[in-house]
């Protein structure tokens, strides 16, 4: 290839992306073996770079713009805003909740059984500290107690974690005495293990 | 690299930045006009909103006539539509019957949550547990742990709280 044939190619090449950037008719285009006109083709190969720099910018700029939009602290948070993931984690912990705070002195085995099961970490020692004296109690003088969640909102909700407000009533019957009614209120923190979410963190508020 | 390389070059470049540019404005369009992120930030405002009525509507200086009718304006301020009419029409008597009182309750919102939230009804659902500390004229000061449900309403000022329940025992699911 000699250094004019060289030469030539580059200035259609310019060329093209003249017609394309700056829609200068292709007719204008020097004939291949002419020298170019330096000058122009220069500017051409600059217009091109500047176009492709600012496409590229504001391609960019949109990009990272859409991905804030989309990271917000708001979005990340899912209570609500995923009503499937809402409901199964108010209907988990709800359970939970109603199976560990209710007791009665024939099966204490079942709450013992599904306090390990559904409760873990921080929650299981906070849970003996509201829980011991119910316990003892309901040995000493025959007491059953029935927990029920009346209200339950989600606060935070990720992938695995979630945080929830739960309100309890709280049924408490002693043999051969009118039952009593109390209310109860507690923070939960909940995480999700193997499907199921499991209470790891319990505020009496 | 040749002259026909670089124009191939030159040509994939120029593409590569068009594709960049498109996907930079159909991945913001489709950001901007995300359901979710709106219904988020209304869940968000609402909770916030809520949280800081709840306190203002457990909270009542009672030290003389002047305090308590400040303390009934934040109530008003802070209230809408069925609970602000009451608010509004038992004023007088409020203002009188707390003055007497002399008592006073700051209150502190624990926790709260939102229960529902109908964002383009611009209503929400609010259930929280405020301790509200009271002190009679003259005496010691006690802390009473209440558990509340409000209904937040939407309005040009913000969420407001529309009706607002201690919720007792009992109260059914």
């Amino acid at each position: 290839m000699t250094p004019q044939e060289t030469g030539g190619t580059t200035t259609t090449a310019t060329g093209i992306e003249a017609g394309t950037e700056a829609g200068e008719p292709a007719e204008e285009q020097p004939v291949a073996g002419e020298p170019p006109p330096r000058g122009r083709s220069n500017l051409l190969r600059v217009l091109a770079t500047v176009s492709a720099l600012v496409l590229l910018a504001t391609g960019g700029f949109l990009l990272s713009e859409g991905q804030r939009l989309r990271d917000t602290p708001a979005t990340a948070n899912r209570a609500l805003t995923d009503t499937e993931a809402t409901t199964r984690v108010i209907g988990d912990v709800s359970s939970a909740l109603a199976k560990v705070f209710s007791y009665s002195p024939h099966d204490t085995a079942a709450t013992e059984e599904a306090a390990k099961r559904l409760l873990a970490g921080e929650a299981l020692r906070q849970y003996a500290a509201l829980f011991g004296q119910v316990e003892r109690q309901s040995a000493d003088q025959k007491l059953t107690l029935t927990s029920q969640a009346v209200r339950a909102g989600v606060t935070r909700l990720s992938g695995d974690s979630a945080h929830l407000l739960v309100f309890l009533d709280q049924v408490y019957e002693r043999e051969g005495r009118a039952a009593t009614t109390a209310a109860a209120q507690l923070s939960v923190t909940a995480r999700l293990r193997g499907g199921h979410w499991q209470i790891v963190e319990i505020t009496s508020r | 690299m040749n002259a026909r390389t670089r124009q191939l070059t030159g040509w994939a470049a120029l593409l590569a930045s068009v594709l960049v540019c498109a996907l930079g404005g159909w991945s913001y369009a489709q950001a901007r006009g995300d359901h979710t992120l709106s219904y988020a930030e209304a869940r968000d405002a609402a909770l916030t909103d809520g949280r800081r009525h709840l306190a203002r509507l457990t909270t009542m200086d009672g030290k003389d006539a002047r305090s308590v009718r400040a303390g009934l304006t934040a109530w008003l301020g802070s209230s809408t539509g069925a609970l602000h009419d009451r608010l509004e029409s038992t004023r007088k008597q409020d203002t009188a019957a707390l003055t007497e009182s002399g008592t006073t309750a700051r209150g502190k919102v624990t926790d709260a949550a939102l229960t529902a939230l109908d964002e383009r009804a611009g209503t929400a659902a609010l259930i929280a547990t405020v301790d509200v500390e009271i002190t009679d004229r003259g005496g010691r000061p006690g802390t009473e742990r209440k558990r509340f449900e409000a209904t937040l309403v939407r309005t040009g000022d913000g969420w407001k709280v529309k009706a607002l329940d201690a919720l007792p025992v009992g109260g059914g699911a």
